[in-house]
This record gives structure tokens, C-alpha cells and sequence, in this order.
């Protein structure tokens, strides 16, 4: 087994990127077909292909469709293109290098869920996709692929970039659609869910770019081919960006339920040169971290993670070599959520805070060794008790990193210094 | 109408009820600080947590709804739990400066911390600086710290005086309320974001520093700011008043009231009070100069007389003083002085009315018993031609409602006799000479009676302290004008404040009731 490209089989083509090599490579050929579809055969076909939100929930996307009502209230499409996560990159590369493969899929999910109103909600920074995927709209619009009578199918649907200011929680899909409508990207309560009552209170589906995309790949060959990838539980392939010590790091489509260190030696050439294996967080930073013994037995699918305690999440691996500091890194990560929460639940807001406060007080060699409890009780407290998962993703990697690597935390309260790099936080970092 | 079960208990509640409502009808008590019955639910403190059967994790119970046969409880260890380091986490970056904090004896963090908190705290990091004293606009000052981030003050202003001033700015434990670029909040509704603050971040402008809220004693009443009646409770100890908050009357003013009628305590308090009733330029106690004025009334019976009546007194003052009217010195001519004749049948479609009297309905309906049809025109025309010679006037108590007094005073002034009841000072009419009678009131809060709104619904009011002890209601002033006699005697002089058990004395006023009591350290 090896990479299978099912979604970026033509990335390597720069000219991929325009209507015209798009389309030479069979682009929008499954739109006609798609727009003479009954929208519900549609939505029966992306259920049965099992597929599954490849934004980091993973939850079954054909289900998700199936949950706005019929009444034919207006209904938004918004793609969720914020991809904040550390560790995170696939979906930027299918921005910059098949923006139409974005766009056909959306079209085709905009007529299975009947929006007439799409936007790409892409995160501030990522300048280069926006430019991609604005010109790759304009050519959809001059083509007639996009607005009023799309083919001449009596179908309209227009879509827009949406660019926003910069927070993580805006990739949380309800923090998302708070940004959308101008305000400050905060999550909003469940229920009512987006589907029922989103962007503008109206029913409103958000999918990620990866998701989006597959959904014209299951349309074409239908859901038995696309279920031919993958597991039972996991069907078809997966994006995974690989970041780290590894010697190629980028992204990779495998099957779900590829072995993890196959496609950390195989795909991405295995360690630095020297360096042995220490950890791997799985699926992006807000994931549990697995030791080398652990990645040993990992595959990359959601109940095989699910069964070693950790999850699929956004498919972002991020690979540490016995170079690493999990100190320093847990510290990293810590800041990182401190300084990302949306400070509107107060576990949240004040627990990635004081973890943040605790673990650096550690790293600049004030700690106590009481600290390494406190860091499990406060994240602890923090799991499950807020409106989003932001908590959840600041508390997951400080239970899985001080359980899992605790010899390195005592040892850096004792001796105020690292156990691997054997310095300080200030020699580390200055 | 669903029934669940919570701690053991069955409750029936409304269809479509959250768990913290249902909460409420069972007496079950619950911690909380976003959730506000007024407002939208935030579900962002996470203190009101539950378990319900079958649910692995524990819920928010504001926003998880009641469905039939569920079973909620919040007494067990791992709610007790949660609810701990929820306070926890509202505490590690909140200051403790209880002792110098306004809202210290009414805060929500320390009576909750006080019921469930953790008292092993395990914070030993630095908490995070924030903004203080922060002028958030004309009433309100902000101390960013002490804020809990609650968002109910947020929510009031998007949802309730929908003037959006304030909003949730930056993020993590850096986040602060504060007002959206140069727009200060400044609205007519502004002090309902501190009565709901749960902490002491918001603070009025108005209160703050002047008692510590243990010394002050609370009486319910209603507002007598505007047609509305809102209803109030009083706060005051001898000093007098100093605030007042709205009461939730769902059919009402619901949880809510304006900033103008909370300023209805200052014409109450003493320095703003006419103390002495006068009589031809002679000051007397109260009493004795409205049965001085009784000479003149019945020398001058009949139509010689007007009664003019302001809309701010009670259903029964009016029952009496116009009956007496009527009745003993036989007359009809009795007028119904209106004030912003312009603004009076408009509204701000929230509480506000343009009618700024507490009981026009009532002052109306007892005329219209009374079958009076008189006209301010004919006791202009009245006054003009001299056939009206003695004016009886029952000013009104709250005088900023009427800009048109000193005019009014001017007209009125011209008659042979003029007999001016109010209860607060007014220059212009201390300044009168001649045969003129000034009898001092009781206000609102002094008295018990009947308001009636401009739906037409009947509120009683209750005394709730006495300030100025000798003035008097309209109704004992009817009896006095009558010659009759009161129960207590009124030829007493005018007793001096600094004699007055009941009053604390001017030069200790500043200090607190405590301080008076066991004197200076």
C-alpha cells in the first residue's frame, strides 16, 4: 500500500490550477451529470460513500445534510477554509493548486442541500489561496459554472471569499459563522446546530475543503468506488499533513487505515538522519499525543486512533524525534490555546490561562512539583465543560504529554532545566 | 406540560422550560451567573451544571430543555465538583479587594463561593491586570477585573435597551467588556447593566462609595417617574434614600426600569424638602399652616375657589381633597394641571412614557366621579376677570417633569389667596409674598395609597420610611384645609432637624450610620 491519489492525483500540474487544465483533466464533468440528479439521490449517494468531515470531528457528512429542514427555507453552504490548527496545511494546497476542484464540489453540494449562496471562509493569513481562489471564481462565473442557470440547468448559486481577521476559533464552525456575520469569532451555543439555524439564523451547512472536494469524486464513480478506499468505518482517502523531524515532511493522500510509521517511512522518508522516533501527535496539535511504542501500532483511520486513546482530527501529524523537549513543547502548545481562546467560557478562558502561567513557570524553572498534578486537575476540569472544543484541545495535549512523558516534567522541576537538551528554557529559546 | 424529576423530587413546569427554570419552580437551588431571566441564555459561566440520567457528561442546565420522565440532580460529588473549579476559574484572575468593593454584601461571587465554592485554592501564578475605573459613560464605571465576563451586561445592551454600546473585547483571560470605539454607554436604560452585573465591575456612578449596602434598609414601592409605574425597591437608612432598583412585575416594567426614574430618590431626601409650612409670610409647622388657610377657604367659598391638582398623588388623596372640595366648600372648580403637553401620550417603546406622572388615570377618575369638566381655560379666564380669587394648588412632587412650573406659578399667583401644597423647595415659590400658604408634603415614599398606570392597573404603595416626619399627605391636608382636626396636633412648632430623634445630624450625614452609632476611633 501507498499513497493513493484519489483528490490530488493532478497537483503536481501548475496549469491544474486554471479552468482550462482543470478541465483537461476532466474537471467539471460531473457537474452536468451531478445537476441532472434528484438533490436527495445526491445526498443518498455522499451517505453511502461513508463519507466523513475531514475538517477534524469527522462526523458523517451525508448525516449532516440530512438534518436541514424541509420546509425550503433559505440555506447557506459555507466551506470552512480557516484550517488554524497547528500542524494544519492540507487544505491550503488544494486552495492553491485545484481552487476549481473546491468549486465543482461545492456546486454539486449547493444543489444537493438546495443553498443558492456558498462562501469560502479562508483564514487572514493564507493571502496566496485567497488570490487562487478569486481568480479561479471569476473564470467559474465567466464560464457560466457559477450564478444564475448554471449550465442551463435552472440552478443558481453564487459564491464568494470570505477573508477573516485571525483566530482559530473561527474554524469551529458555529465561531465561524459568528465571524461570517461580522462579529467577534465566538462559537455559539448547540442546539440550535448550523443546520437548523446558522449563518443569518438560517439553515446553513459548513463542510471543509477536503470534504467538499470528495463530494464530487463520490458523485462521479459513486459511492462504492470511493468506499473501495478506507475502512469500513473510515471509507476513502485522506489528506495528511506531515510536519516535523521527519526527513520529507508535506502532505500525503493515503487510504484511511494506512499504518502511521508506514507513512512516516515510507511517504515521508522516515526520521532526520540519526534521530529515533519519540512521538507523534496524530491529528493536529489538539490531539493526544502517542509515544513511538504506541505509533507502532497506529493506523491512520478514526476508530484505530480512537481505540489507542487519541484521534484523526484535521489528518495533521505532527512527528517529534528524541530531540524534542515535550516540556517545551507542551509549553508551545499551551501558549498557543492561552492565547487563542475566545474567552467566552470561563474554563476555557481561564484555564488555557493558568496551564499556560503553570507550565511556564515550570519552564523558567519556578515550578513545584505539585505543579504536574495541578496541570492534570486544571485540564481535567477544562474537558467537556465548555460551549466549543477549544477547551478540550488546550486540556488534551497537557493530560496526554504529563501522563505519557512525566519523567522529563519532574525532572524539569527539579532541576530547572530540560532532561533531553539538559539547558534551561531561556538557553533553549534565546 | 413535561414532569422530571430533579433531586428526587417530580416537577411539572411549562412546555419548552429549561432545567435552571424548571429549577426555579422546584425551589432547587443552582449556581449561576450568565443566566438571567430577563436576557438570552449565553451558557457561558458553566456554572449550572447537572447530571441527567443517561447522559455520560454533565449539562448547562440554562440551556438544556426539560423533557418528560428526565432525570436532573445537581447535589451529587462530580456536579459539586465542577461547580468548584468553576468558581475556581472565576476567582484565579479576580482581585480581592472585597473590603473596598461597592458591591461587597450583594456580590454573586462571594455568596456563591460561599455555598459551593473550593476552599483549598491552588492558584499561585500572578493574575492578569486589567483596566480600572474605567468612565464607561455618564453612570456607569467599569472595573475590568473584578468583571467575570458574564456577558449580561452585553446581552442588555443588544437585547433590552438596544443601543449596543458595549461588547466583549480581546480574547483568553486578556478578554474585557468595554464600549465599541467613541460611543459611550449612554442610554436611557444604562444602570439596569449594574443592578445585573453579578460582580462589583459595574458600578453607578450615582451610589457608588456613598453606603456600604448593609446599612441601608429596602422597601418596595412604585416609581412615580412616568405613567409606567415601575415597581421599585426603596434603599434607605436615616441619612435618607439613596438608590433605587426596579422589582420584576412581569405585567409591568419586567426586570427592568429607566435611569430617570431611579433619580425619583433625591426630591425625597431632606436637602431637597420644603420643612416649613408657611402662612402670610409667617413660618409654622406644616399643619398649622394648612388649618391657617382654613380661615381664608371659608370666607371665600364657592366658585371664588380653584383646585388646581398635579397628576403625581394617590387614588385616595385625590377621593379626599377633591370630596372636601366639593363637597365642603362647594365648589366644581376643580383643574387638572398637565405637564409636557407635547410628549405626553408618546413612549420609547420599552418602559418609558411621555406621561410623566405616576396617576393621571386615577387624578381622572376621580374628577369624572366627581362629574368635574372644568378647563384650564376657565380658571384662566377665571383668574382674569377676578371671579376666582383663591387658588388651592397640589404642586408636584417631582418638579423636574415640569418645565413649565415657574409659568404656571406666575398665572396662579395672580389670585387674592394662594395655597401651595408640594413637597419639595422651589425658589420661585419661596419667594412669594402676600397672602400666600405654603404646605409642605409628604412624597411616595412616605405615604400608602393607590397609583393607577396608563393601562389602567391599580398599584398600591406602602410607606416606606418617613423623611420629613411634620409634612403632610393631601389627604390630612384636606381635613386641615376643612378645619377639621388630625388625630396628632398640628400647632406644634416646627421642630428643628437637630432635634428630630429620627435624623441623623447634618455634620455627620457624609459618614456612615456605623460610624455615627459608635462615634469616631
Amino acid at each position: 500500500m501507498a499513497e493513493t491519489k484519489v483528490l490530488t492525483e493532478f497537483y503536481h500540474l501548475p496549469e491544474y490550477q486554471t479552468l482550462a487544465g482543470y478541465k483537461a483533466k476532466g474537471g467539471y464533468e460531473t457537474l452536468p451529470k451531478a445537476l441532472k440528479m434528484q438533490p436527495q439521490a445526491i445526498i443518498d449517494e455522499v451517505k453511502a460513500s461513508g463519507l466523513r468531515g475531514r475538517g477534524g470531528a469527522g462526523f458523517p457528512t451525508g448525516m449532516k445534510w440530512g438534518f436541514l429542514p424541509k420546509n425550503g427555507e433559505p440555506r447557506y453552504l459555507l466551506c470552512n477554509a480557516d484550517e488554524g490548527e497547528p500542524g494544519t496545511f492540507k487544505d491550503r494546497m488544494m486552495m492553491e493548486r485545484a481552487p476549481h476542484q473546491l468549486i465543482e464540489g461545492m456546486i454539486i453540494s449547493a444543489f444537493a442541500v438546495g443553498s443558492h449562496k456558498g462562501y469560502i471562509y479562508v483564514r487572514g493569513e493564507y493571502v496566496f489561496p485567497i488570490e487562487c481562489l478569486n481568480k479561479a471564481i471569476k473564470e467559474a462565473y465567466d464560464a457560466g459554472l457559477l450564478g444564475k442557470n448554471i449550465l442551463g440547468s435552472g440552478f443558481d448559486f453564487d459564491l464568494d471569499v470570505y477573508r477573516g481577521a485571525g483566530a482559530y476559533i473561527c474554524g469551529e464552525e458555529t465561531g465561524m459563522i459568528s465571524s461570517l456575520e461580522g462579529l467577534k469569532g465566538q462559537p455559539k451555543l448547540k442546539p440550535p446546530f448550523p443546520a437548523v439555524q446558522g449563518y443569518l439564523r438560517k439553515p446553513t451547512i459548513v463542510n471543509n475543503v477536503e470534504t467538499l472536494a470528495a463530494v464530487t469524486y463520490i458523485v462521479k464513480d459513486g459511492a462504492q468506488t470511493y468506499r473501495k478506499h478506507g475502512t469500513e468505518k473510515s471509507a476513502g482517502t485522506k489528506l495528511f499533513s506531515v510536519s516535523g523531524n521527519v526527513a520529507k515532511p508535506g502532505n500525503y493522500e493515503v487510504p484511511l487505515g494506512y499504518p502511521l510509521l508506514d507513512l512516516i517511512n515510507k511517504e515521508c522518508g522516515g526520521m532526520k538522519p540519526g534521530r529515533k522516533l519519540k512521538a507523534i501527535i496524530p491529528g493536529g496539535s489538539s490531539a493526544p499525543v502517542l509515544t513511538a511504542e504506541e505509533c507502532a501500532k497506529a493506523n491512520l483511520d478514526y476508530e484505530s486512533l480512537a481505540g489507542l486513546g487519541t484521534m484523526l482530527g484535521s489528518g495533521a501529524v505532527i512527528v517529534m524525534d528524541d530531540s524534542q523537549c515535550m516540556v517545551d513543547m507542551l509549553g508551545v502548545l499551551t501558549h498557543f490555546y492561552a492565547h487563542e481562546s475566545c474567552g467566552q467560557c470561563t474554563p476555557c478562558r481561564e484555564g488555557t490561562g493558568w496551564l499556560n502561567k503553570i507550565l511556564h513557570s515550570i519552564l523558567e524553572g519556578r515550578g513545584r512539583l505539585q505543579d504536574i498534578d495541578l496541570l492534570v486537575k486544571v485540564a481535567d476540569n477544562m474537558k467537556g465543560k465548555t460551549i466549543c472544543a477549544l477547551s478540550d484541545a488546550a486540556a488534551l495535549p497537557v493530560l496526554s504529554f504529563v501522563t505519557k512523558f512525566r519523567d522529563e516534567f519532574e525532572f524539569y522541576v527539579r532541576e530547572g532545566r530540560s532532561k533531553v537538551k539538559g539547558t534551561t528554557y531561556a538557553e533553549m529559546h534565546h | 406540560m413535561p414532569k422530571c424529576t430533579i433531586n428526587g423530587k417530580e416537577v411539572e413546569v411549562k412546555e419548552g422550560s429549561s432545567i435552571i427554570e424548571a429549577m426555579q419552580v422546584s425551589g432547587d437551588r443552582i449556581a449561576h451567573y450568565c443566566w438571567h431571566p430577563g436576557l438570552s441564555v449565553a451558557g457561558v459561566c458553566r456554572l449550572c451544571v447537572v447530571e441527567i440520567e443517561g447522559n455520560p457528561r454533565v449539562q448547562i442546565a440554562c440551556n438544556t430543555m426539560v423533557t418528560e420522565g428526565m432525570k436532573i440532580n445537581n447535589t451529587s460529588e462530580k456536579v459539586k465538583d465542577t461547580v468548584k473549579w468553576g468558581l475556581d476559574f472565576h476567582l484565579i484572575n479576580h482581585p480581592l479587594d472585597c473590603p473596598i468593593c461597592d458591591q461587597a454584601g450583594e456580590c454573586g461571587l462571594q455568596d456563591q463561593y460561599m455555598e459551593y465554592g473550593k476552599y483549598d485554592p491552588e492558584m499561585a501564578e500572578a493574575k492578569v491586570k486589567k483596566h480600572k475605573v474605567v468612565d464607561l459613560g455618564p453612570t456607569v464605571v467599569l472595573d475590568s477585573e473584578r468583571c467575570i465576563l458574564c456577558s449580561r451586561c452585553v446581552r442588555f445592551t443588544e437585547e433590552v435597551s438596544k443601543t449596543n454600546e458595549l461588547g466583549l473585547f480581546n480574547r483568553g483571560d486578556r478578554t474585557e467588556i468595554g464600549t465599541h470605539d467613541g460611543m459611550p454607554l449612554d442610554n436611557k436604560y444604562s444602570l439596569n447593566t449594574v443592578d445585573i452585573c453579578p460582580v462589583g465591575a459595574l458600578t453607578s456612578k450615582d451610589f457608588r462609595f456613598r453606603q456600604r449596602v448593609w446599612y441601608l434598609k429596602d422597601g418596595d414601592s412604585v416609581c412615580n417617574g412616568c405613567s409606567t409605574g415601575c415597581n421599585i425597591k426603596v434603599y434607605y437608612n436615616k441619612e435618607g434614600l439613596f438608590r433605587i432598583k426596579p422589582v420584576y412585575n412581569e405585567q409591568v416594567n419586567g426586570h427592568w426600569m429607566c435611569d430617570s426614574g431611579r433619580n425619583a430618590y433625591k426630591f425625597v431626601n431632606r436637602d431637597a424638602r420644603l420643612l416649613k409650612g408657611v402662612a402670610r409670610g409667617v413660618e409654622m409647622a406644616p399643619g398649622a399652616a394648612a388649618k391657617n388657610a382654613n380661615e381664608v377657604l371659608k370666607n371665600t367659598a364657592g366658585d371664588a375657589i380653584a383646585l388646581v391638582l398635579t397628576a403625581q398623588y394617590t387614588l385616595e388623596e385625590y377621593e379626599a381633597i377633591i370630596k372636601t372640595f366639593v363637597e365642603e366648600f362647594k365648589t366644581k372648580k376643580v383643574f387638572f394641571w398637565i405637564n409636557n403637553k407635547e410628549t405626553f401620550d408618546s413612549f420609547d417603546g420599552l418602559l418609558s412614557r411621555g406621561d410623566k406622572n405616576p396617576n393621571t388615570k386615577g387624578l381622572l377618575k376621580v374628577m369624572e366621579k366627581h362629574g368635574i369638566t372644568a378647563t384650564w381655560n376657565d380658571l384662566s379666564a377665571g383668574l382674569a376677570n377676578g371671579s376666582i380669587k383663591t387658588v388651592v394648588v397640589a404642586g408636584p412632587e417631582n418638579q423636574v417633569v415640569f418645565p413649565e412650573y415657574n409659568e404656571r406659578l406666575k398665572e396662579l399667583s395672580k389670585a387674592q389667596n394662594l395655597i401651595w401644597m408640594q413637597s419639595g423647595k422651589n425658589e420661585a415659590l419661596s419667594a412669594l409674598t402676600g397672602n400666600v400658604w405654603i404646605i409642605p408634603m409628604k412624597t411616595f415614599v412616605e405615604k400608602d395609597g393607590t397609583f393607577i398606570n396608563y393601562s389602567g392597573l391599580e398599584q398600591k404603595i406602602k410607606k416606606v420610611t418617613t423623611v420629613v416626619s411634620e409634612a403632610l399627605t393631601l389627604t390630612e391636608a384636606a381635613l386641615l384645609l376643612a378645619g377639621k382636626n388630625l388625630a396628632m396636633p398640628m400647632t406644634a412648632p416646627f421642630m428643628p432637624t437637630n432635634q428630630r430623634p429620627d435624623q441623623v445630624e447634618l455634620e455627620h450625614r457624609k459618614k456612615n450610620e456605623f460610624v455615627f452609632r459608635r462615634g469616631s476611633l
